[in-house]
């Protein structure tokens, strides 16, 4: 036993899956510890804002004004507003209002502006343009006001009683303040997802959730493979053909379709996490029990069997001290790839619209179906739907690289 | 090659075949009951769905019983399940799959129609270009050992593991939405309609691609990793010492090796037919591509039994008859199933 | 050996007993299974016009051979979901979304011709089949109007007056939903002469006019139907009123612009009539400019969304979230009517329901707690991506945020008691006084001493309403009144929802979303009455509303009266009265403002779409190019690059 868990963790492959899937399972573990917000917390008016660091204009207002001379900030501050393209689209539209070519420079900021300024008429009729663009210099304009000053702004603050605005503060253009004095920081570097919540808070409780109903999946499939391919293998007879005849009827049937099925009778309510957990178990066992039967086909003639079958032990305990430790490995390497099989089963159910109940709790597949309803990948939104994505991969796929090691320590012939 | 010894091999043979069809017509059978009774477990009564769509703002009750009473008929719900499912069988005998409870009044029939070819068209080459490819990959590292293997495994363990809806989403964004290499939705370009022309067939080629390919990608993966292990089991099978010891020339051996090991990647490319739809399904979605998981997915969205019904018996007969092929092609090509037999 | 023979037997025999299951009656099967008809992937070949007009125009027979040129074809999408089904304008189940809209406010007409069309915008009707405006007599109980001489079937028959009494006379016989829904209010429709219809209106015990609103409805609601081609269909299914219903009617006689070209799985299809009798200078004086009209299925929201931003879609009526971000950040040429949050014009009140058969939600206390604590910005910062306006701009009533509908209630008048939403002190005050507090320490409240706790629901898949109902439910925990969340599948929703002649479930349908009515001629009137009035308890199949089964005789009295009403200044006091209890007893609450259609597009083709200053005289409403006035729009655009 010692010896083979030595070899298991001297196969590179599963050293790698190993080193992969143990982080993740630390940081489900660990996170939720340090870093307390609720997973279902909607802290975001509006959708899918980008990965970041929010602060809080209110608080860095108030907090103490440092004074930076920096060389190109106002540069910064100009390109921020007044890109190329839109340099180019406002020369289109002088052109088009009759402006000679070789009398806009579009490098001059302050003359490309100044003329702007004394010709742009929103309400001007230009041949060929579409509502859009129109839309678009209406709005280039109305960012541009102001973009060129060199004064601050002040912060005022209505009087309660008379209703007028008093200056309280300004603000320069080199005023700073330091993050770290902002009582008011969010670091949110996974952005928020449709609902407001914060991506990187809910994926880590989603793979948690979706870890264990993998797991649970996992454990029911297993139990019913093994039980039943040790029934139909050892026992033989009546018993194996029955085993075999439903073997071959959940292979006929697509899981997919059962699991649709079935995840759709049961209906929203009843659909909890645990739940759906046990539907995917009940319909994957079919390659364990398979795989145990070949096996324990192959064992059951073994001289030690015969054994202990002569000196008259009942058939479970032949089963559980002859049988059970050679199929072992088997069983350890089915589980692995059915907790893998079973968080891919729930990611598509949930992609269906037949996963677990949104309000209770999040899971992989779940956070991925909202991003495609709002449209994620579209809108570039690649927060809400591309790390859950990759969680879901990089566990299937150190789960597979650690099943690889495994077989190979079992089977030495699969070593390179 | 294999001599078949006068009337005992045949007479085991036999005997394997009739074995064979047996357990078809039997799982056949209860596969069969099984696709009738599951739907109609679901709750939520569709036929009382289609009324009240049709019967949208009549007031008066006695009108909607009415009405409610007549599909009722017309769809036979009001009998007793067993009456049913014989009424059902014989429809089913004559190719009446009865009418589509969500998009009535078209029939079942009608519907699968449109839809089944999409699918086969687009699963049947993914799955059989997957298995050559990724076969021949596995085949290959098995047999070159040493760079090209310690590369391919790891990159076809990550790839097989992808989820289908992540490759065909990744796809979609990457060479759909970004560069705009292809088409994003659809079956054939949105603005025409089927005909023999070669725009439109060009067009259907073009949007086949990235369903196709989001499919076939992880198919390969999957086989590769499966043919490299049997391969490997095999190369180092006592036979292929032993003939190599003989002098036996390489490619002769590898002939015999690889025959051998293709043998359970026959089955599992059976077994692959019946995840087809499964499969397909996301390919289906992701993409707005015609097909019947799409339909299968509507079916059980609108509570449809018939429909549910119709594509699940598609389904169960096309995997049956895949597997019963492949049993029988099966005991042809191995001349130890026939070695059994005639004991 | 022996086992397998048995079964092999045992299998025969199965096979045998199916085949000789026990028969249908004959009778049963012949009369209600009616001939299968596939729906064919055929093209409607065009008959050849009689020359009856100077100018003809030759008509090809068009065969779908080729692909329709881009330049010629206007693009929707967020209309139709799932093939097509029927062309028949007497059905509801037709799912031929561009063409058959029946008895909608805007009345779709591409295909079918209604005699008004509806302009949300100005909330006016102008003459579509009609010659000129309706007029009422002087007791208000007839509307009487012309047809245009112009208008002309398909078939190149004039459109009569004849036509529109038989269709009338067809919606009571054959019990279809317009029949039932008017025959209250309609008594008969006749045709004096060729050419002028008089609409007789049910007369109540004074001889008063029983609702001349809904009889003005039916003129700008419903199409005229040729009387030919029905008296075809009756031959056709034997006066049976569920067949006649049931048909398909792919012969359908039609008098619009537009009419089947192609239509499979995968799109629709709409081939302009180029005698199309609309280009008389009496109506638009010119035929509408794309000669197809086509409409890709898509299979979600997602997929349609992405099309548009790729421009194959022209005019999308779905919604797209977040949709200013495609010509923000992406500089795409898509825009909506407006420039600016709510980018479109809100017109109906997408509600939460509450049943008051319910624990707790008997107590007005509990009601008004949830109604105030909700954050209603976040359900239109994230839920609605900010496409409706907001409670501060549009404080709630019963009226939609259109200026027009917004006059006809006295604002300062329940100003106190409108709120804004996240006003959790003010409900747990509310709760606190009430005596509704929390007896035993869990952290929920009870009443009577059960724990006050509830489901918010609406329809799987309906992502925006699921999102509200999300924030809905997360202001529960705020007041201590343990609020969860179930999205049963549409096709259970309804059938709970709509049976109002029993109470609601007991469990799962505390707190239920549905729609209000949109923008039409009968507003604010229909809306009011579809949400607060008793009439609609007890129907077995409830469509119209109330289905949180709100009974109030003061609120009956006066959905009863306003239609007879036409003092202006007596109607505001009506409807600031129906608004003042609506607010008080909080029956249901809105969550957020809806457009009537969502309308967005995309300008790589085409371009001249309504947007707010157009310039145009009607103005143009933003419904897709399809739906009442805003037909003009297909008058109106022009190619970006002709």
């Amino acid at each position: 036993m010692k010896h083979t868990i030595q070899q298991v963790f001297r196969s590179g492959k599963f050293l790698v899956g190993f080193s992969i899937f143990v982080p993740i399972l630390l940081i489900v573990i660990v996170y939720p510890l340090i870093i307390t917000y609720p997973p279902l917390e909607i802290i975001s008016q509006g959708t899918f804002f980008p990965p970041g660091i929010y602060v809080n204009v209110y608080d860095s207002m108030g907090s103490t004004q440092y004074t930076l001379k920096l060389d190109n900030a106002a540069a910064n501050r100009i390109a921020s507003k007044l890109s190329n393209d839109d340099r180019l689209a406002m020369k289109d539209w002088l052109v088009a209002a009759g402006i000679p070519e070789n009398e806009i420079d579009i490098t001059n900021t302050q003359a490309l502006l100044d003329q702007w300024e004394k010709n742009y008429d929103p309400t001007q009729k230009i041949a060929g343009m579409t509502n859009a663009q129109r839309n678009y210099y209406i709005r280039l304009n109305n960012s541009l006001k102001g973009l060129l000053s060199t004064e601050g702004a002040s912060i005022a603050v209505k009087n309660a009683e008379t209703g007028a605005l008093e200056e309280t503060g300004v603000v320069a253009q080199s005023d700073y303040v330091n993050i770290n004095q902002v009582p008011n920081v969010r670091v949110l570097p996974l952005g928020t997802n449709s609902f407001g919540r914060d991506v990187l808070t809910e994926l880590v409780k989603a793979t948690g959730v979706s870890l264990q109903i993998g797991f649970v999946a996992g454990i029911v499939a297993t139990l019913i493979g093994l039980t039943l391919g040790l029934l139909g293998g050892y026992v033989g007879g009546l018993a194996d053909d029955t085993t075999m005849f439903a073997t071959n009827l959940f292979t006929v049937i697509p899981t997919i379709v059962l699991l649709i099925l079935i995840s759709y009778s049961i209906g929203q309510e009843k659909r909890g996490a645990f739940t759906i957990a046990v539907v995917i178990g009940l319909t994957s066992w079919v390659w364990t029990a398979r795989a145990v039967r070949a096996q324990v086909i192959s064992l059951r003639n073994r001289d030690h069997v015969n054994l202990s079958k002569l000196s008259g032990h009942s058939i479970v305990h032949i089963i559980l001290t002859d049988i059970l430790p050679y199929i072992a490995s088997y069983v350890v390497m089915a589980f692995i790839l059915q907790i893998s099989t079973a968080i891919l089963a729930e990611a598509a159910l949930s992609i269906l619209g037949l996963g677990p109940k949104t309000t209770e709790v999040p899971t992989l597949g779940l956070m991925l179906n909202w991003a495609f309803i709002y449209q994620a990948p579209i809108l570039g939104k690649w927060w809400a739907y591309l790390p859950v994505i990759v969680t879901i991969v990089l566990i299937t796929f150190s789960m597979n690289l650690m099943n690889t090691g495994l077989d190979q320590v079992f089977n030495p012939a699969l070593r390179d | 090659m294999i001599i078949i010894t006068g009337g005992a091999a045949l007479k085991g043979y036999l005997k394997y075949f009739l074995n064979k069809l047996l357990w078809f017509l039997v799982t056949f059978v209860f596969a069969f009951i099984l696709n009738f009774t599951l739907p109609r477990l679901m709750p939520g009564d569709p036929v009382r769905a289609i009324v009240s769509r049709l019967a949208q703002g009549l007031s008066d009750a006695t009108g909607v019983q009415a009405i409610y009473e007549q599909y009722t008929e017309l769809f036979g719900t009001n009998k007793p399940i067993i009456e049913q499912f014989f009424i059902y069988v014989r429809n089913v005998v004559r190719g009446d799959f009865g009418f589509s409870f969500s998009m009535y009044p078209r029939t079942v029939a009608d519907v699968l129609k449109s839809a089944i070819w999409w699918t086969l068209a687009l699963q049947f080459p993914a799955i059989i270009v997957g298995w050559l490819i990724g076969n021949t990959l596995g085949a290959l590292a098995a047999y070159l050992k040493g760079g090209f293997d310690k590369v391919l495994m790891p990159v076809s363990i990550f790839i097989s593991n992808f989820p289908v809806f992540g490759m065909a989403v990744i796809m979609l964004v990457i060479f759909g939405v970004v560069l705009e290499w292809f088409p994003t939705s659809g079956g054939y370009g949105f603005d025409m309609i089927p005909n023999s022309s070669w725009a439109f067939i060009w067009s259907v080629i073009v949007h086949y691609q990235l369903p196709f390919w989001s499919i076939v990608l992880i198919a390969i993966g999957g086989q590769a990793i499966g043919m490299r292990s049997m391969s490997i089991y095999e190369l180092n099978a006592d036979y292929v010492k032993y003939a190599r010891f003989m002098g036996i020339k390489d490619r002769k051996i590898v002939g015999y090796v690889f025959r051998n090991a293709v043998l359970p990647q026959i089955t599992g490319l059976a077994l692959a037919i019946g995840t087809m739809v499964g499969g397909a399904l996301f390919a289906e979605i992701i993409f707005s591509y015609p097909g019947l998981g799409y339909t299968l997915y509507n079916g059980v969205m609108g509570g449809d039994y018939p429909l549910i019904s119709a594509v699940t018996l598609i389904i169960t007969v096309m995997v049956l008859s895949a597997n019963f092929i492949i049993e029988i092609l099966y005991g042809i090509i191995d001349p130890r199933i026939k070695a059994a037999q005639a004991d | 050996m022996r086992k397998s023979i048995l079964f092999l037997n045992l299998l025969v025999v199965l096979g045998l007993v199916a085949a000789c299951g026990p028969a249908p009656t004959p009778e049963v099967v012949e009369k209600v299974v009616k001939e299968t008809v596939v729906v064919e992937k055929e093209v409607v070949v065009t008959k050849e016009v009689e020359k009856v007009v100077e100018v003809t125009v030759e008509v090809p027979a068009e065969a779908p051979t080729a692909a329709y040129p881009r330049n010629e074809t206007l693009y929707s999408n967020g209309q139709q979901w799932g093939p097509l089904v029927g062309w028949n304008p007497y059905s509801t189940a037709n799912n031929n979304a561009m063409a058959i809209a029946n008895d909608q406010d805007s009345a779709r007409v591409i295909m079918f011709e209604t005699p008004y069309l509806y302009n949300m915008l100005d909330g006016k009707v102008y003459p579509l089949l009609a010659d000129g405006d309706y007029t009422w007599n002087d007791d208000r109980t007839e509307i009487t109007f012309k047809i245009k001489e112009a208008a002309k079937w398909s078939d190149g028959t004039p459109v009569t007056a004849e036509d529109v009494a038989y269709t009338w006379a067809s919606h009571v016989k054959y019990n279809t939903s317009i029949g039932v829904g008017y025959k209250d209010y309609i008594e008969n429709i006749e045709a004096v002469d060729a050419q002028t219809v008089v609409v007789k209106a049910k007369l109540d015990e004074n001889g008063k006019a029983v609702n001349p609103l809904m009889v003005a409805a039916y003129v700008a609601k419903c199409y005229v139907i040729q009387k030919a081609w029905t008296e075809t269909l009756e031959e056709r299914t034997g006066g049976d009123a569920t067949e006649f219903v049931a048909d398909t009617a792919e012969d359908v006689v039609y008098s619009g612009p537009y009419h089947g070209f192609f239509w499979d799985d995968t799109k629709v299809v709409y081939i302009r009539d180029d005698n199309y009798w609309g280009q008389d200078a009496s109506m638009w004086g010119k035929l509408p400019v794309p000669k197809y009209l086509a409409h890709t299925i898509f299979k979600d929201n997602a997929a349609g969304s992405v099309a548009l931003a790729k421009g194959e879609v022209d005019v999308s009526q779905q919604f797209n979230s977040n949709i200013q971000l495609l010509w923000e950040s992406y500089g795409l040429p898509i825009s909506t009517y407006l420039p600016e949050p709510p980018y479109g014009i809100g017109a109906s009140l997408p509600t939460a329901f509450y049943n008051l058969n319910s624990h707790g939600l008997d107590q007005v206390a509990v009601r008004k707690a949830i109604a105030i604590a909700v954050d209603y910005p976040t359900i239109i910062a994230n839920a609605m991506t900010n496409q409706s306006a907001t409670f501060e701009q549009v404080p709630r009533s019963l009226m939609n945020p259109t200026p027009g509908e917004q006059e006809m209630y006295d604002h300062d008048a329940v100003a106190d008691l409108q709120w804004a939403g996240n006003d959790i002190e003010g409900a747990n005050a509310l709760l606190d006084d009430a005596g509704i507090v929390d007896t035993d320490g869990d952290g929920w409240r009870e009443y009577n001493g059960q724990k006050l706790s509830y489901v918010a629901t609406c329809p799987n898949g309906w992502s925006d309403w699921q999102a509200a109902i999300e924030v809905v439910a997360a202001a529960g925990k705020e007041i201590g009144i343990e609020i969860t969340t179930n999205y049963p599948e549409w096709s259970v929703y309804q059938t709970v929802v709509t049976k109002s002649d029993a109470p609601l479930p007991e469990e799962g349908y505390d707190i239920f979303m549905m729609w209000s009515q949109g923008a039409g001629p009968t507003m604010p009137w229909q809306r009011i009455r579809c949400m607060l009035s008793s009439e609609f308890v007890g129907m077995a199949g409830n469509w119209s509303g109330n289905w949180g089964q709100y009974s109030n005789p003061d609120v009956d009295a006066l959905i009863q009266a306003i239609p007879g009403e036409t003092d202006p200044d007596k109607l505001k006091e009506m409807y600031t009265e129906l608004v003042r209890i609506y607010l008080t007893d909080i029956p249901s609450f809105t969550l957020m403002y809806r457009p009537q259609s969502f309308h967005a597009v995309n300008e790589t083709v085409w371009t001249g779409f309504p947007h707010e200053g157009d310039g145009t005289d009607p103005p143009v409403p933003p419904l897709n190019c399809t739906d009442g006035w805003s037909i003009a729009c297909l008058y109106n655009i022009t190619l970006v690059n002709p």
